[in-house]
């Protein structure tokens, strides 16, 4: 043991980019990770008298407000984690794998739930189902319909969460090498057979990444419970409302932190799973390309599931949409502009602030992703379980308490950062690059590492190995990465309640504060103008990381340099 | 690609730089707030003051409840000056740990004694009473009349219509709580929260939710501060206000100064507090449609609004209500757990 260590220290003297890398990255996550985290846990457990007492940890552990929404957030997330990963794999699976018509129209169906700040599903959810709903009252003349409870939940959040599931296992098929399918159909085996025991063994990795972020964003999501719940209550939820309605910053925060409980828990599982296994199929061999699947019996009832799906997100977001050119949502139907208007005059400047912090995180997220998913899966060096685990911290926490915690540490000397665009820059990049490492490393594990000591036998540096080599088979994973870190800078909620200020505010603030003075139409507009943005910055990612190569695979590698 | 990737870098390395914030002027003529008035009702104040005073305000608005939590965090290094607007019971915890400055304006001598701060931290500058927001094309579908006390909704027809927040997490709810056990004592507020339980459709988490289902529909009564009740109804949604005859508790919006809040900002935040306090100030509440009732004696309540004078209101005491709380909520926990479960 010992001895590893030494040769992976002396690896690290010998290859001073790595060396760079590792300290840029450790210091990065001990600042903006494991800095807020350590002050809120200190705060929790310091009395009014500044004495350390585990008593109120204790008797949070022990009381039922905690047991019970604990309880519930386990079985949503495991729920949600569930059907949002199997419909995340039909459509990524019938995306990659078959050939089937309006495929372009499904693969940017399936991008736009991640897209809106969450409430406005649960929004829609009410004026389509609720006691007054336009389905369950209007159409089937229902007069007591509950739309409030874990039912709702369910839907709204395999809704918001499965694009998640879709793009991570998007880059697990696409990576999966033909070449192993093909051998095997050409042995003979069907294509049941070859999903059976080629295809999906091969995608564990992927589906494993997929229900894990799944699962932590629904065990820490706050807007969606807080609007449509009901008398179910959540734990990142009740952590909220013991701080804000309690007034007890202690016992909300103590609840908050253990919700890392379970999440650790699956990820240890996860990667114990995954360990000691291979997952290896891009091998440097040359590979023909792929054949999709034409057979009728398998495309079209993945036809018919991918359009329910994309029907069904249609019409919740359709629902926005109408809302937003309405009166009166709900009341009065007449057409009007007048709260574009409102969005385009008086909620200009939070939205702009908003993009500009979205767009500045971003490329960090991703590259940060990236990076950690490269040194984790291919280096070896001191302390790399440590920054794998570490790096994943703040995704679990629920936002409200990475917002306190980013407060009382940077609020003083040495880091007088509070209200800076800078704090909030970097709590969106430690906040939400997980999905890069997360869909970098599972991509990672599928490709053989001879690929890249191949490069470093030629000569060719570390960095140079990784950027020309390993980031363009990564592209997929990179893209996911920084479609996502853009998109959830954009619509964080609970996490920036506490980190905004008057220089800069934010969309998502001034969304929620619509919402609550009853002014739903131009809380929809806001969504609106927002889905706009995002779909057009999307598309530039697109277009960017398109050239980073023109394939992930293998044998256009090298063509990364035409950037 | 290499120059995507440097120029990444380079990115990262410049990004301390955003953290350089606006510096401040000799003259110093701005103000920061934090603020849970709601968004549409801050510019008709704001800009009233910037045109009287010069001086422009800078603001973050959030719920009471989380600017007090975001002031207890930045209590080594607080970012704004002025608290404005919030419950009374929002304010008592935060002068307790210390996180306001004393400072009680001049103005609060046209303001009648029920409704001061008797620690001295807080500026009383609205008074909201309890009330039923009701939808009215469910009222007058069914021909009902609207409840105009509080044993009125614990009629069989309101069965699993009416929506009101959770006292453990909604200051409003709390309020009516405290209402009902001083109306009641505490043997008859458990007795009259068992049998409302019958009514009830959902306990939601904030306050500001109930007239929110009433407005769509979900819920025939929201009970709710008239402020918040209202607010639908000026939107477009069918909600009308209704109040018990038997009497009623109120929520006292306060400000206050944040201690240790920047230094140069201290003079105007005094200025603001006063001048919101002003005759001048508290007649905005008309043009602002907030229907909050104005505290000062000299100003006039807006039209629309319910003046406190004309309710049969108890007499509330937050101090009281405050001290009390974690016991009471707890006992409301059992009352409702119990009734739950002979349902």
């Amino acid at each position: 043991m010992r001895e590893n260590t030494r040769l992976s220290v002396a690896h690290l003297v010998r290859d001073p980019v790595l060396l760079f890398l590792v300290i840029l990255v450790f210091t990065g996550l001990f600042l903006f990770i494991l800095l807020p985290l350590y002050k809120i846990f200190s705060y929790s457990i310091t009395t009014n008298e500044g004495k350390l007492s585990f008593q109120a940890a204790w008797d949070i552990l022990r009381s039922r407000t905690y047991l019970q929404p604990l309880k519930n957030s386990m079985l949503l997330g495991l729920t949600t984690g569930i059907l949002a990963t199997i419909i995340g794999y039909v459509f990524a699976y019938a995306l990659t794998r078959v050939d089937m018509p309006l495929k372009g129209f499904f693969k940017t169906i399936a991008t736009i739930p991640i897209i809106s700040p969450p409430f406005i599903l649960s929004l829609s959810m009410i004026f389509l189902f609720g006691r007054n709903g336009l389905i369950t009252n209007k159409l089937l003349g229902m007069e007591d319909s509950n739309v409030y409870g874990m039912h709702s939940l369910v839907v709204v959040q395999t809704i918001s969460f499965f694009p998640i599931a879709y793009l991570t296992l998007t880059g697990t098929l696409a990576k999966l090498n033909p070449a192993v399918e093909d051998a095997a159909l050409n042995l003979g085996a069907s294509r049941g057979r070859i999903f059976r025991t080629v295809t999906l063994p091969l995608s564990v990795p992927g589906i494993l990444s997929s229900f894990l972020l799944v699962f932590i964003q629904s065990m820490e999501d706050f807007s969606n419970p807080a609007v449509i719940s009901g008398n179910f209550s959540t734990l990142a939820v009740e952590a909220y409302r013991t701080i804000t309605g309690m007034y007890d910053m202690r016992g909300g925060s103590l609840m908050a932190l253990m919700l890392l409980a379970p999440t650790l828990i699956a990820y240890v599982l996860q990667k114990y799973w995954l360990s000691g296994k291979s997952f290896v199929t891009v091998t440097g061999k040359p590979t023909t390309s792929r054949r999709q699947s034409r057979d009728p019996k398998l495309m079209w009832p993945l036809f018919a599931f991918c359009m329910l799906v994309s029907l069904t997100i249609i019409l919740f977001y359709g629902t926005v949409l109408v809302g937003a050119f309405v009166k009166i949502w709900g009341i009065n139907f007449s057409f009007t502009w007048a709260h574009f208007k409102y969005v385009m005059t008086l909620g200009w400047t939070p939205l702009r602030n908003s993009v500009v912090l979205a767009l500045a995180s971003t490329p960090i997220a991703g590259l940060l992703g990236m990076i950690i998913a490269f040194l984790v899966v291919r280096k070896e060096f001191p302390g790399k379980r440590a920054m794998e685990f570490i790096s994943m911290l703040t995704f679990a926490v629920p936002g409200t308490v990475v917002g306190i915690g980013y407060i009382l540490a940077f609020n003083g000397k040495p880091f007088m950062w509070t209200g800076s665009a800078f704090l909030l820059i970097m709590a969106f990049t430690f906040r939400n690059m997980p999905v890069g490492i997360e869909s970098g490393t599972s991509t990672l594990i599928q490709i053989d590492r001879s690929i890249e000591e191949a490069s470093t036998i030629l000569g060719a540096t570390g960095a140079v190995t990784f950027r020309r080599i390993s980031l363009p088979m990564l592209k997929q994973a990179f893209f996911s990465g920084l479609v996502y870190s853009f998109v959830r800078a954009m619509t964080a909620v609970s996490a920036v309640i506490f980190l905004i200020s008057p220089r800069w505010n934010l969309a998502t603030i001034s969304i929620f504060s619509l919402f609550e003075s009853s002014k739903y139409s131009d809380a929809a507009a806001y969504i609106v103008v927002m889905i706009v943005i995002i779909i057009v910055v999307i598309g530039g990612l697109n277009l960017l990381v398109g050239r980073l190569g023109n394939s992930g695979t293998v044998s256009s590698g090298g063509s990364g340099e035409r950037a | 690609m290499r120059k995507i990737f440097l120029s990444m870098m380079v990115l990262f390395c410049l990004l301390p730089l955003f953290s350089v914030g606006a510096q401040g002027t000799p003259e110093y003529k701005f103000l920061t707030v934090y603020t849970a008035l709601p968004e549409s009702e801050l510019p008709t104040y704001f800009s009233e003051f910037e045109k009287d005073t010069g001086i422009k305000i800078q603001y973050v608005r959030l719920s009471a409840g989380e600017l007090l939590a975001r002031i207890r965090a930045e209590k080594g290094n607080p970012q704004a000056s002025v608290w404005f607007g919030g419950s009374y019971d929002n304010f008592v915890p935060a002068a307790k740990d210390g996180l306001l400055e004393a400072y009680q304006s001049p103005e609060l001598a046209n303001i009648p004694k029920v409704y001061q701060d008797a620690m001295g931290y807080a500026n009383p500058f609205y008074v909201g009473a309890i009330g039923f927001a009701c939808n009215t094309d469910w009222f007058k579908k069914r021909g009902l009349s609207y409840p105009t006390s509080w044993d009125d909704l614990l009629k069989p027809e309101f069965k699993s219509q009416i929506s009101m927040a959770h006292p453990s997490t909604s200051g409003t709810s709390y309020t009516i709580l405290a209402t009902i056990v001083q109306m009641r004592g505490e043997e008859g507020a458990w007795k009259y929260f068992t049998a409302l339980n019958q009514n009830i459709r959902q306990y939601t988490k904030s306050g500001t939710t109930p007239p929110m289902d009433v407005g769509l529909g979900e819920a025939a009564i929201g009970i709710t501060f008239s402020h918040d009740g209202l607010k639908p109804a000026f939107e477009g949604y069918p909600v009308a206000m209704s109040f018990p005859k038997d009497g009623t508790g109120y929520e006292i919006g306060c400000m206050a100064l944040i201690k240790n809040g920047p230094a140069k900002e201290m003079a105007n935040g005094k200025l603001f507090i006063d001048w919101m306090l002003s005759k001048r100030g508290q007649n905005l509440f008309e043009t602002s449609k907030s229907f909050r009732i104005p505290v000062n004696t000299q100003a006039t309540p807006p039209k629309g609004a319910i003046s406190v004078d004309s309710l049969k209101v108890i007499n509330y005491d937050p101090v009281w209500a405050g001290n009390n709380r974690t016991r009471l909520v707890e006992q409301f926990n059992k009352v409702v757990a119990a009734a739950n479960n002979l349902k």
